[in-house]
């Protein structure tokens, strides 16, 4: 089953990364793009400065969160679960707002940095209010109740401080506009993180077996939960700092992967790194195309796409 | 019905002593036009047509006060029966996505088809809360019992959150609504009038009746549901009549003030703390303790930006947030 | 054919820009330098293609007749005042003001983009990319600064003696008004939505401009915010002599406040002196022409009250 899913993921992720480049609020026809890569050329920002960039982001922002989703899930073992129960893109989405309320005037440019440090935050506090030993269910509790936490806080500044809210919420949402080569150089160095995530395939796999078996497998369970989860907030961090909290990216790419795949790490790891991404491209290929020269936040896009299919997904497989 | 014993009594007494000093304190505190505790007092029986003060009292705050009691008692019952039906600590309306259900009917309604009159958003929003906690219930598989308590929030998350971000998808679509759609998505008793209390109490006052009804059954539910059946309990009827007591009570609450968070999560724990695990007890004091909570909480929400106001819905959530966290870590699950 | 088309099309916009370019080295004298709100802005032609990022542009850049070619009117026409597009000819929407399409703003080919400080400087760097990139505060701007930033815009578009004579015009139109307005009597204005009254403080635009016209702010109490949400019990307290309302939606939440018995306290109620006005001129354009509306809405306002 996977060696047939994974030629077509990929067949689809290129179909998708040319569909990104040539349409838009503008229309370029496929041979011009190649064209537009060159300096001076009439497409030259168009391409090269505007929709490349955002198509790479877009395309590695989703794989990464997608990546995230399939290690929460993997650790917590349960298919509710997603990098959002633990409250890191919630506390990157306080440190942001309380950054747009409080320094409306600041630079925007350190979003980014303030929004990373709030789910690198939000993440400490999870770990110090459930330490090492206790149970990854009581952890996604603990994670859920911080994230409501942060959402009551992030509620509240907003409605202090109405003027903002909906600069605020448009962050909240999770958006790709004006998102560039500074953005994707940022997001670069996390990449890192993903060589590290597939090393924790094989492993992954034996937890699901139970922990005792884990144990006689010589696999100390606790640090390779921690170790998992440590990256996955690493990469939920490092993309809800640059795009914003895309929401269900996280939670709908593993299930889908897995329903193509099977469930062996090794296989689903990466293909839904491939789902992921093509999800993303497709939702912000949506967003900028569904009535130009409006721009809808991707994360509306994956709303929309996501919710009602996790619903049916849960109802069947129930 | 209720074992009458005599601390019970004096825990009653001294709860709706403390109810009557908050609403007091809320009829005249924080107002920018002055008004003395005086007038509070004057307003109530001894009408002075001439003073904006007295009006205000009468007009404005007696309705807010009445309401927020009201609301508080309701959610406070409602979060009580959650957690008798489903035996699981966590169940409230925040929790288990009635809140969010209801948020985003009403958003629909008033951003993206305000012509959709016909609907109106409080009834939108019951039926978005219900719908949504119709899911909740399916996915976390509450209604075959046992123990997975886990299971159960993290699908009250999931909904909470497809919700949330439908809400905020069609609240970016139609930006201009977003402040008042985010009032009333907090919840605020500051548009709360006689005309919302009239249309209110007859609701309210079935809900909590129905809810001390229950109550009794609610306690053989704590013995787990085999013995439960085994004592001639249906479980079936027990809760699905739950269900829909939960859903008149939250839904009358929300559909007048907003989808007011984590009265129904915290105030039962409280009133456990306070008279122990018996229904029959608990459920009274969690409702004047629900009250006194929202009360305060609208008083709060005047203070703390004054002259301007917060929506009380976002205090609570304030108070409510880290008193989550703590059950959490307190419990095993 | 469409291949062709765009062929032709970018050869036209070729030459076409090859000729400003020539206007410009014959006239290399133009050289307009303003200060915008991140440092020096220099640019040394006559822009003729200008995209504009918020309502407040259009206003000034129609105050000179010029035309933008293209607006972020959040797709809506209607945004802009009947007054302003009477002047100006057909533009292009290049999408919502928080959010504008690059690409709809690179593919019209402008030689100078007028962006808000506080809504596109995230995007600045890649505006500066498609063209000279003028950013100026908007939203959240006073009176005073938006009077200041419609003088840089005429400098910057090359048009200053004419800016600076329209702006004096500015100044004589709102003096006359004020003439014909009663001095110090107090007037608040208020956006009204299905659920909430957003009041519009001494430090927004609306306030700014009633300063201007010799009327006088009610006191909102605290103000550190321009728009501030009240309830009725609040507005009580503020009570102003005159109270101008745009209604956001009708049936809006003042009009179920009239029907309470305690509306009939307020000052403006008791003397019949509320009114309503087109919100979109009062609170969304802030500009040199809808000051000069809302100034004619008021001169209606209190003579009908004679």
């Amino acid at each position: 089953m996977a060696t047939r899913s994974l030629p077509i993921l990929l067949l689809a992720l290129l179909g998708l990364l040319v569909a990104n480049l040539m349409f838009g609020a503008v229309s370029i026809p496929f041979k011009s793009i190649l064209e537009g890569f060159q300096v001076g050329n009439a497409n030259y920002f168009t391409v090269h400065e505007y929709r490349f960039p955002r198509t790479i982001l877009a395309m590695l922002v989703g794989a990464m969160m997608a990546l995230a989703g399939a290690l929460v899930q993997g650790v917590i073992r349960n298919p509710l679960a997603s990098p959002d129960v633990l409250g890191v893109s919630h506390g990157a989405g306080l440190a942001a707002v309380f950054y747009m309320t409080f320094f409306p005037d600041a630079d925007i440019r350190w979003l980014p940095a303030v929004a990373l440090i709030g789910s690198l935050i939000a993440a400490l506090m999870l770990w110090w209010l459930c330490g090492q030993h206790s149970s990854t269910i009581k952890l996604a509790i603990t994670g859920v109740a911080l994230a409501a936490l942060y959402a009551s806080c992030i509620d509240f500044l907003m409605l202090v401080k109405p003027l903002e809210i909906n600069n605020a919420l448009l962050w909240l949402t999770g958006s790709l506009w004006g998102r560039g080569w500074n953005q994707l150089s940022m997001l670069l160095p996390w990449l890192l993180l993903i060589p590290f995530a597939l090393w924790l395939a094989k492993p992954l796999n034996l937890i699901h077996l139970g922990d005792d078996s884990a144990i006689s497998l010589g696999i100390k369970a606790n640090k390779l939960r921690l170790a998992s989860l440590a990256i996955a907030v690493g990469l939920t961090a490092s993309c809800v700092a640059i795009c914003g909290p895309i929401g269900f990216l996280g939670l709908v790419a593993p299930h889908l992967t897995r329903k193509l795949v099977g469930g062996r790490h090794q296989i689903l790891l990466p293909s839904t790194m491939l789902v992921g991404a093509i999800l993303l491209l497709l939702a912000d290929l949506v967003a900028r195309t569904i009535d130009p020269p409006i721009e809808l936040p991707a994360g509306i896009m994956t709303a929309i796409i996501g919710a009602p299919y996790f619903l049916w997904l849960l109802l069947r497989t129930k | 019905m209720i074992s009458i014993r005599l601390p019970f009594i004096g825990q009653c007494l001294a709860l709706l002593l403390l109810l009557l000093i908050c609403s007091w304190i809320s009829l005249f505190s924080w107002s920018v036009i002055t008004i003395t505790p005086m007038d509070a007092l004057h307003a109530l029986y001894q009408m002075n047509a001439e003073s904006i003060a007295q009006h205000i009292v009468h007009d404005l705050r007696l309705p807010r006060v009445l309401i927020g009691i009201m609301v508080g008692a309701n959610l406070a019952a409602a979060g009580v029966i959650m957690q008798g039906l489903t035996q699981n600590p966590l169940a409230s309306p925040s929790v288990l996505g009635i809140n969010a259900g209801a948020a985003l009917g009403m958003a629909t309604v008033s951003s993206i088809a305000p012509w959709f009159g016909l609907l109106g958003t409080s009834v939108a929003a019951i039926i978005g809360g219900g719908i949504a906690w119709a899911f909740v219930m399916l996915l976390g598989s509450a209604w075959r019992g046992g123990n997975e308590h886990g299971r159960l929030v993290l699908a009250g998350v999931a909904i909470s959150a497809l919700c949330a971000a439908l809400t905020k998808a069609v609240i970016i679509i139609a930006e201009d609504q977003a402040a008042g759609v985010l009032t009333w998505l907090a919840g605020s008793l500051t548009d709360a009038r006689w005309q919302t209390f009239d249309s209110f109490w007859p609701v309210c006052v079935i809900g909590l009746l129905g809810a001390m009804l229950i109550a009794p059954t609610l306690n053989l539910l704590q013995l787990g549901d085999d013995n439960a059946r085994n004592l001639g309990v249906s479980l079936m009827w027990v809760k699905l009549g739950g269900s829909f007591l939960v859903l008149l009570l939250v839904g009358s609450a929300i559909s007048s003030v907003g989808a007011i968070g984590f009265v129904g999560l915290l105030v039962p724990h409280m009133a456990r703390m306070l008279a122990g695990q018996d229904h029959r007890k608990f459920l009274p004091i969690a409702m004047m303790l629900g009250a006194c909570l929202v009360v305060l909480s609208d008083t709060i929400s005047r203070a703390i930006i004054y002259p301007a106001e917060t929506p009380a819905g976002a205090i609570l959530a304030l108070i409510g947030a880290p008193f989550f966290i703590y059950l959490v870590r307190k419990r095993t699950l | 054919m469409k291949r062709l088309l765009s062929i032709a099309l970018s050869t036209l916009l070729l030459s076409f820009s090859l000729s400003v370019q020539a206007v410009s080295s014959a006239q290399d004298s133009i050289k307009n330098s303003v200060e915008d709100s991140k440092g020096t802005f220099s640019i040394n032609y006559v822009p003729k293609r200008i995209v504009v990022l918020e309502l407040s542009f259009v206003d000034a850049l129609a105050a000179v007749g010029v035309s933008p070619v293209g607006i972020a009117d959040d797709k809506d026409p209607e945004r802009i005042l009947k007054e302003i597009r009477k002047e100006i000819s057909d533009w292009t929407s290049v999408g919502t003001r928080s959010q504008p399409s690059l690409e709809t703003i690179a593919a019209l080919k402008p030689d100078l983009i007028i962006a808000d400080i506080s809504r596109h400087e995230g995007v600045y760097a890649d505006l500066q990319k498609i063209a000279p990139t003028l950013i100026l505060p908007s939203r959240r701007a006073t009176y005073e600064e938006n009077l200041h930033a419609t003088a840089i815009i005429g400098k910057a578009i090359g048009k200053d003696k004419e800016m600076q004579a329209r702006l004096k015009k500015h100044a004589q139109i709102m003096a006359e008004f004020a003439k014909q307005l009663p001095e110090g009597k107090e007037v608040q204005f208020g956006v009204a939505r299905d659920d909430a009254l957003f009041l519009h403080t001494a430090d927004s635009y609306a306030g700014g401009v009633i300063r201007a016209l010799g009327l006088k702010n009610a006191n909102t109490g605290r103000s550190d915010d321009a728009y501030r949400q009240t309830s009725l019990e609040q507005f009580l307290a503020v009570n102003p002599d005159y109270f101008i309302v745009g209604n956001y939606v009708t049936p809006s939440i003042v009009d179920k406040w009239k029907n309470e018995p305690l509306w009939s306290v307020l000052k403006a109620a008791k003397n019949h002196h509320i009114y309503s006005v087109n919100p979109n001129t009062w609170s969304r354009c802030r500009g040199i022409i809808s000051a000069e509306t809302m100034g004619q809405d008021l001169i209606k306002v209190f003579n009908t009250n004679k």
